[in-house]
């Protein structure tokens, strides 16, 4: 029991790790919580669906998914974003609700109210560790999962990009004083976000065998929790933030039951953090350095 | 360069106007908020005039769809039909969003403004329990088709419910567990709501009755993906029979949990996953041998059930789901109480009250008590993926709100 919860936890933490780290990057470079990235976390899922089921191919799904949320990220932080970027935190907020709703019943209108079921099968066996059962859609999450954490912590500290957004989050006027393109770096970031919600929306959707026009409805809220959590705007702090939550909600579920309600879980955990650690576990805007 | 620049900007803001007002047009068009006649006013007389709020946009925008679909083809097949006393009815359709604050504001508009003769409840409880006084103090007749909360009808002599109250419906599931397949000690998964809790309460009260013991009630909440841990625990606790009450999006992920621990316990559901594209279809065979509570029984042999499948099937283009055909029944008995005793707003009511063993499409209404529908409980079983007839509950005692 103690070793299935710490597993389910772990599967649980990097889920929510891949939907919080594209808004974490966002918000590092513009100080903006993204809500309208969880709307492309849903496009993703429904993108991979239509193009898993044509083509049958997991890996085209996931690709066209992460081109499609590109895409949409791209043209929101264009269109929606920059023009208003000057006018306080709010406002840009507000609008990314704004979208995020909208998006909501864009989807239902265009693909139905109905759930629809994702029935790719994984190529990856069901592995039985001392008497808990990883299956493969869990094993490829966990794969998915540190690909992606590793790649993002490798980019950030080892790659020019990664110098380039963490002298643009450090500041956006100095940065591009010194000759910084920072509305290159801002896109770059957006595509980038985009691109791993589409990953989150695909995984989701095939973890639960459901899309439906408001699954980014729990991602929406948990993601800020997850965030705030992590110390806002740093990437290392979303990812410890994230497995802390999945694996309380996961353990407490399993000796409690269902005592409180899941998604109150992380909020508590976020009081009881910010109580002792008002920053947040890792505070700032770097990479755990 | 500054200037191709500038006139960019304008271009690209231009075109962002432009999509705005194209989204704009997208969301008026398909306008679920604006009232939509159904049927034409052929016929003798003005068309009688029938209100209708459903969650059609929003997380419940699935139920308010089948429900909103299910009523148009009611007054479609009425209406074809001849209408009523020669006079067409007409659907005037709201969406309340699953938002109680909604339909308070609906209520008043088809109370106030549309001036509907009679209303149709297509949404869960708490919209409708939010709308009922609003008819009743206007005595406007109201037929909530699904909604299970028993207060609905006691807001007043106006309110009808048109399924079966939580109370029975959860005794009925007791009595399949505990008598049909033969469960002692138990463990109950409900959903926190309404819906939950009162077939909670009559499952609770009925299997004492029948001498069983519960391990342990839970709720779990809307959206809810990983039940093994809640399962295990049960099973810990030494339950060797499980209530599910849950809906069809947690009711599948339920069964996902219940195979992965292998789990082959007698386990029993209610109307919550009456549905064939949202449960049955994508569940499969990985729920046979599940019984379940509900008011369709799509294997009768009535030919008001077996035509309504095959009209709605080719319309929408997938099998109809028990909210659907609660909300078509729920037009029939307007239509036979409006034949019965005209069609005045309390010759409607009258007409309600008096329905005796009325075959609808969800069974047959024997009689109202109180407001509330008196009908035998179906008990249905998946086999090979697809809901089979397994037993009807008639016992007057258990089925008598």
């Amino acid at each position: 029991m103690v070793l299935s919860s710490l597993i389910n936890g772990i599967v649980l933490g990097s889920l929510y790790a891949l939907i919080a780290l594209g808004p974490t990057l966002i918000y590092g470079i513009l100080r903006i919580l993204d809500i309208a990235n969880v709307a492309g976390l849903t496009l993703g899922a429904y993108t991979g669906l239509k193009v898993f089921e044509a083509t049958h191919s997991l890996l085209a799904a996931l690709v066209v998914a992460m081109l499609a949320s590109a895409a949409f990220g791209y043209l929101l932080q264009r269109f929606l974003y920059r023009p208003i970027l000057g006018r306080g935190p709010l406002i840009p907020l507000i609008a990314g609700i704004g979208v995020f709703i909208a998006m909501e019943e864009v989807f239902r209108l265009v693909f139905g109210p109905y759930p629809l079921d994702f029935p790719a099968t994984v190529p990856l066996p069901t592995v039985h560790v001392g008497g808990a059962v990883v299956t493969g859609v869990q094993l490829l999450i966990l794969i998915v999962g540190i690909a992606v954490l590793v790649g993002t912590w490798y980019s950030l500290r080892r790659t020019r990009l990664g110098l380039l957004w963490r002298a643009t989050s450090q500041d956006t006027e100095t940065a591009s004083a010194m000759g910084v393109n920072t509305g290159l770096v801002i896109a770059t970031i957006f595509l980038i976000g985009y691109a791993l919600a589409a990953i989150s929306g695909v995984l989701l959707g095939i973890n639960y065998n459901t899309v439906y026009p408001t699954m980014g409805d729990i991602p929406a809220y948990k993601m800020l929790a997850i965030i705030v959590l992590g110390g806002l705007g740093n990437p290392l702090g979303t990812i410890l933030a994230a497995m802390l939550i999945g694996l309380v909600e996961t353990f407490v579920v399993a000796y409690l039951g269902f005592v409180l309600p899941r998604d109150a879980i992380a909020f508590i955990v976020l009081i009881v953090i910010l109580l002792v650690r008002p920053q947040g576990l890792l505070p700032g805007e770097s990479f755990g350095s | 360069m500054r200037i191709a620049h500038a006139a960019w900007r304008k271009a690209s803001f231009a075109a962002a106007i432009a999509l705005v007002a194209a989204l704009a047009l997208v969301a008026a068009a398909c306008g679920s908020s604006s009232p939509s006649p159904a049927g034409s006013s052929s016929g003798g007389g003005a068309p009688i005039k029938i209100g209708f709020f459903a969650p059609e946009s929003g997380f419940a925008a699935a139920d308010g769809a089948s429900a909103h679909d299910s009523a148009q083809l009611a007054v479609k097949d009425i209406n074809a039909a001849g209408g009523v006393n020669g006079r067409q009815l007409q659907l005037v359709n709201y969406d309340d969003a699953s938002d109680p604050k909604q339909a308070v504001t609906i209520a008043t508009r088809l109370v106030t403004q549309d001036k509907v003769t009679a209303v149709v409840s297509g949404s869960y409880s708490d919209q409708t329990l939010a709308a009922a006084p609003i008819f009743q103090r206007a005595s406007i007749p109201v037929l909530a088709a699904y909604a299970v909360n028993p207060g609905i009808p006691a807001t007043g002599d106006y309110i009808f419910q048109q399924d079966f109250n939580g109370i029975v419906e959860g005794r009925a599931g007791a009595v399949a567990l505990i008598t049909n397949l033969g469960a002692k000690k138990v463990a109950v998964i409900a959903i926190k709501n309404d819906f939950g809790t009162s077939l909670v309460e009559g499952f609770t009260q009925e299997a004492k009755a029948l001498g069983a013991t519960i391990v342990a009630t839970d709720y779990s909440q809307f959206g809810e993906k990983d039940f093994a841990p809640i399962l295990s625990r049960d099973k810990s606790k030494g339950a060797t029979g499980f209530y599910m009450a849950q809906y069809y999006s947690e009711g599948q992920q339920f069964i996902n949990s219940w195979n992965t621990l292998g789990f082959k316990y007698p386990l029993v559901g209610t109307e919550g996953i009456d549905s064939t594209t949202q449960f049955f279809e994508p569940v499969g065979a990985k729920a046979d041998g599940l019984v379940f509570t509900t008011p369709f029984n799509r294997d009768s042999t009535e030919p008001a059930v077996q035509n309504y499948i095959k009209a709605y099937t080719a319309a929408y283009g997938h099998a109809p789901d028990m909210v659907g055909a609660t909300t078509y029944d729920s037009f029939l008995v307007l239509a036979q109480a409006m034949k019965t005793k005209g069609t005045s707003p309390s010759q409607i009511r009258d007409g309600i009250a008096a329905t005796t063993n009325f075959v609808g499409v969800t069974g047959t209404i024997q009689k109202y008590i109180n407001g509330q529908v008196v009908k035998a409980v179906d008990l249905q079983i998946i086999k090979g993926g697809v809901p089979r007839q397994y037993a009807t509950l008639d016992d007057p005692q258990l089925i008598t709100p």
